[in-house]
């Protein structure tokens, strides 16, 4: 008979309360799809390339998860505690039947359970189907076909899932248990939403509102222009700041509601116009913190949606080839390397095949008077001739020694970035043999280099080295050509003066980061061996997927392959997949946190919202009552509801949105988010956008039609005396 | 005294509550008319089935067999959309517990069943002060029920009940929750609203005092009215209210079919 109670208390919960087991199953999912991240297809595949760095991330996935444990609590706490104030009467009641309160919490209990266990399975097989769809758009989007798809069930992440969410249920109960067991059985019979009608003193409100407003601006004022000071230490302030101004602005708000009402009042209004914003009044007056800490958190999650959607417009860049034209780089003997790159297993997946050799250059055989090495290359003409160049600002730094180091970055004139790397690189500069770079220059189709024996042609890597167009250069070339009409040498090596070619296409010279020089010399071959320092000599042997193959399998699929081959034969070797998964890595990791949250965030924000307005529309269902006694038709009553929630649900989404919209410019001009990708920006930013409107207007909805349903259940209840 | 038509027909009103085998008959074939300008009680005890009569005639529960005619037309037959468009607006309401929206002010409240029925109020106005300053409320127009007393918000609920100017109030024990003095109070204002301005009212109540007010009292047991009490043209209230309780005494020694 007990059993029986429990059974079909636990079944009428869920059926009478959607929202109530709807936020348990969401938070079961929840739980879910951040502990089966370790499953996701892009994990897997990152794990081949990036094992270090996705041990890395994973590792922090126990924090998220307690996180989101400790967030999800009081969401439970908070469901609950609305769904044990919907049934207080009827606790009520069998208290007064003489059931023991032991009894009764015993009841809940284990009512609780089974809801819990319930949810536990909605909850586990909704947040695998979602975590299922994850993997799959995620490994779509990232593509081409290159990441094989695994089903994504965790025995681990259930467990986990299981485990922490019973024990958030189960204190989230204990607690409420605890304090109904204090309560009188009056105060379950008779409770109502408090009967104070504290509408407060407009004085009051307006300083509120005032104060609220300004400390609101002083927090954005800090974030858009203060961000950095103390080492961002002064956002915490901000965010002190702006939590308390939100709050004090809510409080303020919904008095200044009853002014508008009192306005709207002496026109001639028709319908339930006051009524509808007395009821919104109350509701935010009664809970402003908490419909501020709503906005708060509806605020968040935009700015970290926005950050997240950020990173994912990064994705396109993953598929951006750097410099690098080189798919492979083996880095071996060269004999037996030659031989397994043109084995007969090999070859297909091999073109382009080249060697290349780099060393760096001799110093002189004297030693200077401080019995530093001397350089072989005196290329204090060339220097000139770049701080000519220069604009005036910079030569005058330069001459009178005030500029100690350079920085090399996009903003600078080209002559400056010249002259800062030569004046590093040029006392040991790296040497490249004609030859080798012949190889690159012909994989690319260009037309190889042909020096004469006293011509040398300079290399800058496009990695470090930030241009506009990596084959041109415009002020070197200048400066080349006004020599080469003077016959005038700009450099001299081992004495020897030597020319310099005009500036050549620049290409990666290995497949991702095995050589990571800034520049060198490109010299003819003999001049290798003359200058060359043996101990720094290093090769390689570099080489593409023939583009036939790529044609036919893809790329990716192509280089997996040659990759497998190349692993078995037990080469050293770098790829472009290395480079490919750690700009895809960075994607992944920066963008799945920050939109995990983010959507939790929404939420939670929601169903509090959501809860909060139900707790209110059932203890005041009377109103309701003595409207239709008074004669509003049932359909005015649900407009006015659902004006309620309209209402509800935008206000704290409005404040949310302006300081979201602060948060996120503020970020922009700090460059933490950025938008490097015009292309995908709006389709991005409206797929975000509609997705944040979609949970809104699905909570919204949810919300509508279950108080819609009490209007539809109210009877009128004859008082009997 | 000119013959006037019925304002309000009551006929052979039927309402049982429950199922089949349980069933109880809160009105057993209630009949009565209710004149224009009456000021009409209807008295029983506990249970006797004066909430129920007075719902059904507000149609707020309906009956499950017979009549109720207002101005000849059967409203008890009403759907549920034509029934709105008589509450509030041709039917006015006052309840034991007064039943004001706690969230509105004493004036929103009272200009509510306006707004409902979609009645520009602008003109309202003149109207609404003029009812405040009769029954005394004008200080507490802009005040919110919990800043109320009893006496003052069932004088709101009144004065919510008369703003639209309805054809019949139904009173159902509007003094029931208040002190003798309040009690007092309202039944006065009431009596000068049905007095000097002619409204019709039906009211409910077991309180001889308040009872001593109307102009004519029926007296209901288990479902049927079984007696008639009128005051006489010049009776004052307090004799009238003597001869209710003289009434009263009989009925409670000797037996009901006496009567
Ligand atoms: N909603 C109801 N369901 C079942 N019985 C009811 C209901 N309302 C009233 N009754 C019964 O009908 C009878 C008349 O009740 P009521 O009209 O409230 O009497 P009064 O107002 O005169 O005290 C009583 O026996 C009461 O128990
Ligand atoms: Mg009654």
């Amino acid at each position: 008979m007990f059993s029986r109670l429990i059974y079909r208390n636990a079944k009428r919960n869920r059926k009478e309360n959607l929202i109530y087991f709807a936020t348990l199953v969401t938070a079961v999912a929840s739980f879910y799809i951040i502990l089966s991240l370790g499953r996701q297809d892009v994990i897997l595949f990152l794990k081949e390339f990036e094992s270090d760095a996705i041990d890395k991330l994973l590792a922090q996935m126990p924090i998220v998860y307690l996180f989101s444990l400790f967030l999800l609590f009081f969401l439970t706490l908070f469901a609950n505690r609305y769904q044990l104030n919907r049934r207080s009467k009827e606790f009520g009641l069998y208290l007064m039947l003489g059931m023991r309160k032991e009894r009764l919490i015993l009841q809940l209990l284990a009512e609780g359970f089974i809801t819990s266990i319930l949810a536990l399975i909605g909850g586990i097989l909704i947040g695998g189907f979602l975590a299922e769809i994850i993997s799959l758009t995620v490994s779509k989007l990232v593509g081409q076909g290159i990441i094989g798809h695994q089903i994504s069930l965790s025995v681990g992440a259930i467990f986990f899932t299981i485990v922490g969410f019973l024990f958030i249920q189960f204190i989230a109960l204990a607690i409420l248990g605890g304090r109904l067991f204090n309560q009188e059985v009056h105060q379950l019979l008779y409770e109502q939403m408090d009967k104070k009608q504290d509408m407060g003193h407009l004085k009051g409100n307006v300083i509120n509102i005032l104060v609220g407003s300004i400390l609101l601006g002083a927090a954005y004022w800090i974030v858009l222009y203060r961000f950095m000071d103390f080492a961002g230490l002064i956002l915490f302030a901000a965010l002190a700041l702006g939590s308390l101004g939100t709050i004090l602005f809510m409080r303020g708000f919904a008095k200044l509601l009853g002014l508008l009402a009192n306005m709207s009042e002496r026109k001639s209004t028709k319908g339930l116009h006051t009524f509808t914003l007395r009821q919104f009044q109350e509701n935010i007056a009664n809970r402003s913190t908490s419909v501020a800490v709503t906005s708060i958190l509806i605020m968040l999650a935009i700015i970290l949606l926005t950050d997240g959607a950020s990173t994912i417009m990064g994705l396109e860049n993953v598929y951006t080839r750097g410099p690098a034209i080189y798919d492979f780089t083996v880095n071996s003997d060269n004999q037996k390397a030659e031989q397994f790159l043109t084995s007969e297993k090999m070859v297909s997946y091999v073109e382009d095949l080249n060697f290349l050799e780099i060393g760096q250059m001799k110093y002189q055989d004297e030693h200077g008077e401080d019995d530093l090495p001397l350089s072989l290359v005196d290329w204090s003409k060339l220097r000139e001739q770049l701080i000519m160049a220069l604009p005036s600002n910079y030569r005058e730094q330069i001459l009178s020694g005030e500029m100690q180091y350079y920085d090399i970055s996009s903003e600078n004139p080209e002559a400056l970035n010249l002259f800062g790397v030569l004046e590093i690189d040029a006392t040991k500069p790296y040497l490249i043999p004609e030859t080798s770079y012949n190889g690159l220059l012909e994989a690319i189709g260009e037309t190889p280099l042909n020096l004469d024996s006293d011509e040398i042609a300079l290399y800058f890597n496009p990695d470090f080295m930030p241009m506009d167009d990596v084959d041109i250069m415009p002020v070197l070339d200048r400066i080349l050509e006004d020599a080469l009409e003077e016959r005038q040498s700009l450099m001299s090596i081992n004495d020897q003066e030597v020319f310099i070619h005009p500036s050549i296409p620049m290409r990666g010279l290995v497949a991702d980061r095995s050589v990571e020089i800034t520049s060198a010399f490109i010299v003819p071959d003999q001049m290798f061996e003359q200058l060359l320092d043996t101990e720094t000599y290093v090769s390689y042997w570099n080489f593409c997927i023939p583009q036939k193959l790529q044609e036919q399998q893809g790329l990716m699929k192509a280089m997996m392959e040659a990759r497998d081959l190349l692993q078995s034969s037990g080469f050293e070797f770098e790829s472009y997949l290395q480079n490919f998964g750690r700009k895809l890595f960075y994607v992944v990791a920066g963008s799945y946190t920050t939109l995990y949250l983010g959507f939790l965030f929404l939420i939670i924000a929601c169903t509090v919202i959501a809860l909060q307005f139900l707790t209110q529309m059932k203890q005041t269902g009377q109103r309701y009552v003595t409207l239709s006694v008074l004669g509003a038709k049932r359909k005015q009553m649900k407009q006015s509801v659902h004006r309620q929630v309209l209402l509800t649900f935008l206000l704290p989404m409005s404040l949310a949105c302006v300081s979201g919209a602060v948060g996120i410019r503020a970020m922009i001009s700090f460059v933490i988010i950025y938008f490097d990708d015009q292309v995908l920006l709006y389709p991005i930013a409206l797929t975000f956008a509609c997705l944040v409107l979609g949970i809104f207007v699905i909570y919204g909805v949810a919300v509508a039609r279950s108080a819609d349903h009490e209007i539809d259940k109210l009877r009128w209840k004859p008082n009997i005396d | 005294m000119v013959r006037q038509g019925k304002l309000l027909e009551v006929q052979d009103l039927q309402k049982n509550y429950g199922k089949k085998n349980n069933i109880t008959k809160a009105l057993n074939g209630v009949s009565f008319d209710v004149l224009p300008g009456e000021f009409l009680g209807i008295m029983g005890p506990s249970g006797s089935g004066k909430t129920t009569l007075l719902n059904c005639i507000a149609t707020i529960i309906k009956p499950t067999s017979g009549r109720v005619l207002l101005n000849g037309e059967n409203i008890s037959a009403f759907d549920s959309k034509d029934l709105a468009e008589y509450r509030g607006s041709r039917i006015g309401y006052l309840f034991q517990d007064f039943e004001l929206l706690d969230n509105l002010t004493g004036q929103e409240n009272i200009l509510l069943p306006l707004s409902i029925h979609g009645i520009d109020f602008a003109k309202a106005h003149t109207k609404l002060d003029d009812l405040a300053f009769f029954l005394e409320i004008t200080d507490i127009l802009n005040k919110f029920p919990s800043q109320m007393s009893g006496g003052q918000k069932q004088r709101v609920a009144a004065a919510r009940s008369l703003i639209s100017n309805p054809d019949i109030v139904l009173a159902d024990e509007p003094t029931g929750a208040l002190d003798t003095r309040s009690a007092r109070t309202l039944m006065n204002k009431l009596e000068g609203i049905n007095r000097s301005r002619g409204r019709t009212i039906l009211m409910v109540s077991h309180d001889p005092n308040a009872a001593s007010f109307c102009s004519r009292i029926l007296f209901i047991q288990d479902g049927v009215i079984f007696h008639e009490l009128r005051r006489k043209h010049d009776e004052s209230q307090e004799k009238f209210y003597e001869r209710i309780l003289h009434l009263l005494a009989q009925l409670g020694g000797g037996s009901v079919n006496v009567l």
